[in-house]
């Protein structure tokens, strides 16, 4: 009998001639031996031979060991022109319809300015100097206060994102957690859709979501969504199928239906970190809202590439330290809102 | 009344839990099934509602077969208090005791935690029953002894006002001090309420304290059915004793020698 056999096995065998496997035996030395060749070509393919040599002339440069590098003189003339910050906005009077002159924009200001050239009049045939005054509306802190407008655009972009990313991911992660679906066929379809969302990167369908809804914020908030949705929804159907299963059986054995069950038996359990992901996925959707804006889909990111295409790098920095700090208070803000509700 | 007939219970093709059991336990009977880990004890509870499906003969609760098509109507008749109290560990107390009624609510009222004032009236009577407090009300289950949380099981099986009452090892998790409190205070309620209990249990010293009628099982068979006062220590070699064969054995005996397992009645 197998019971009597394994009682022989286990009691008949002394300890002496036990063994426990080594942790490092021939097999697992070979697929680290394996694993190191495979990383090598893959590094040569993907020149870490030449991030290496790089960075290696750069700290050489900063030690005195070299007079400059690549690096260095490319990270310099980069932060030369990022800096100062672009805070300030600068409108040529001319450009503003119906400007007002008695009643400026709080704090603004119209400065003048003079440019002399020297032109060739080719009836006299004489070098002139032709004067000509240019007026121009300086907002002191003009571009910071649009920066900040966008920025709540992009927050707002980020925010309805996440709010259809979890609706979404609702009930798909219902139907793909195996043990609460309905049926094998709707799992199947759930688990499918649920990958395919999460396969396709929101910069991608945010390029067809502006063709179908063209430019501005409603094809970046479905993007957004959309992909969000593949992330929470395999996430929520996860810690669906690995809840305790106790409280689950307890209410099952007295009759009560799957849906109950879900609410009062999983949901307390996984809510801390339904909270956390869904916070983490706002954070994300705000950092990502940013760049999708590039494609067209709303956002600072809009305003971020049209900066960077006309080399306006002072912008771009004041951009970027904006988005900065928008992310690090969102971060803040989540761990309080997550330590309250948790 | 709860009633097994020829149940027999297969995992798999080959290991038997249980071995046509036959037993009646009749209403308000405080009825504890005795027996070492693996023999039946368990797998007999839950066939009653039906966690376990048995291979086959057929149980009954009140006259009801219990079988797929009966499931929806006998569940709710029969409260399971578990070994490892199975709340919902970050609900509130009242929450978790109102959970016990979840099948006589709408979905909807489940939904939005909305429960009758009946079953709200009868959550705070019964979480005073069982010993705590007011203030235990919106404490979380987490939060309580193990001691507390069993008491909160407790309050939670009597919210239907089950005929029957399957406690699957209540105690097996407290001290003695505590499991003797849980086991006086299921036992006065059952016997308040006239609710069938069937209880398994590891302590003997507990069994004869508080069991009115002891079933005790040995390789999914039952080896000894009688009143507590017939427990004497020979019956308890028969079903403990592995050394002791039983007429056809449905597992094969443990290799560990009785003795060290069960020292005190050897």
């Amino acid at each position: 009998m197998a019971g009597t056999h394994l009682g022989q096995t286990t009691v008949g065998q002394p300890p002496q001639s036990w063994t426990i496997p080594h942790p490092f035996g021939p097999r697992v030395i070979a697929a680290l031996f394996l694993a190191a060749v495979l990383l090598a070509l893959s590094a040569q393919q993907v020149e870490m031979d030449r991030m290496l040599s790089l960075t290696g002339e750069w700290i050489a440069a900063q030690v005195g060991l070299r007079e400059s590098s690549q690096v260095g003189r490319g990270l310099s003339r980069v932060l030369l022109t990022m800096f100062p910050l672009q805070i300030a906005e600068r409108t040529e009077v001319s450009r503003i319809e119906g400007l007002d002159r008695r009643r400026l924009p709080w704090l603004s200001r119209i400065e003048r300015e003079e440019t002399r050239q020297v032109k060739l009049n080719p009836e006299t045939l004489k070098i002139e100097q032709h004067v000509e005054i240019k007026e121009y509306l300086v907002e002191p802190f003009g571009y910071l206060l649009r920066v900040l407008g966008k920025m709540i655009d992009t927050l707002e972009i980020g925010l309805w994102g996440t709010i259809i990313a979890v609706l979404v991911s609702l009930p798909l992660a219902l139907w793909s957690a195996c043990n609460y679906a309905p049926h094998p066929i709707i799992y199947t379809t759930a688990r499918s859709t649920v990958s395919f969302l999460r396969a396709i990167p929101e910069m991608i369908s945010a390029l067809f979501l502006v063709l179908a809804y063209g430019f501005g914020p409603v094809a970046g908030i479905l993007a957004l969504g959309f992909h969000a949705a593949g992330f929470l929804g395999k996430f929520y159907a996860e810690d669906i199928e690995n809840a305790e299963k106790g409280p689950q059986e307890a209410l099952f054995a007295i009759g009560a239906n799957k849906l109950k069950v879900l609410w009062f038996g999983v949901l307390p359990q996984v809510l801390p970190q339904y909270i956390a992901y869904t916070l983490y996925i706002l954070d994300r959707n705000v950092r990502m809202a940013t760049v999708i804006g590039i494609v067209g889909a709303g956002g600072i990111g809009q305003e971020l590439k049209g900066r960077y295409d006309m080399f306006n790098y002072g912008h771009v920095s004041t951009i970027l330290l904006a988005l900065f700090v928008t992310v690090f208070l969102l971060d803040r803000l989540s761990a309080q809102l997550r330590a309250r509700l948790i | 009344m709860l009633t097994f007939h020829n149940v027999t219970k297969y995992y798999g093709e080959r290991t038997c839990a249980l071995r046509s059991v036959t037993l009646d336990v009749p209403r308000g009977e405080f009825c504890v099934v005795l027996g070492s880990s693996g023999a039946g004890k368990s797998t007999l509870l839950r066939t009653v509602n039906r966690l376990v499906s048995p291979t086959s003969g057929r149980v009954a609760v009140d006259g009801v077969e219990v079988g797929p098509r009966t499931l929806a109507q006998v569940r709710p008749r029969v409260a399971m208090i578990h070994q490892q109290f199975n709340l919902s560990p970050r609900l509130s107390v009242a929450k978790n005791v109102l959970a016990g009624a979840l099948p006589a609510v709408s979905t909807l009222a489940a939904l939005f935690h909305t429960f009758p004032s009946r079953f709200r009236k009868r959550a705070c009577e019964l979480i005073s029953r069982v010993g705590l407090s007011e203030e235990h009300l919106r404490r979380r289950a987490q939060e309580l002894s193990g001691g507390q949380q069993q008491r909160v099981g407790i309050a939670r099986a009597f919210m239907l006002e089950p005929v029957v009452i399957l406690a699957d090892e209540p105690v097996a998790s407290l001290d003695p001090t505590i499991s003797r409190e849980v086991l006086g205070l299921l036992k006065e309620a059952s016997k308040e309420r006239q609710t069938t209990v069937l209880c398994s249990l590891h302590q003997v010293d507990l069994t004869r304290e508080f069991a009115d009628r002891v079933v005790g099982m040995r390789g999914g068979q039952v080896v000894f059915d009688g009143p507590t006062a017939q427990l004497d220590d020979g019956m308890l070699r028969v079903i403990y004793d592995a050394k002791k064969p039983v007429s056809e054995p449905a597992e094969a005996p443990s290799p560990v020698r009785p003795g060290i397992l069960w020292p005190a009645h050897t």
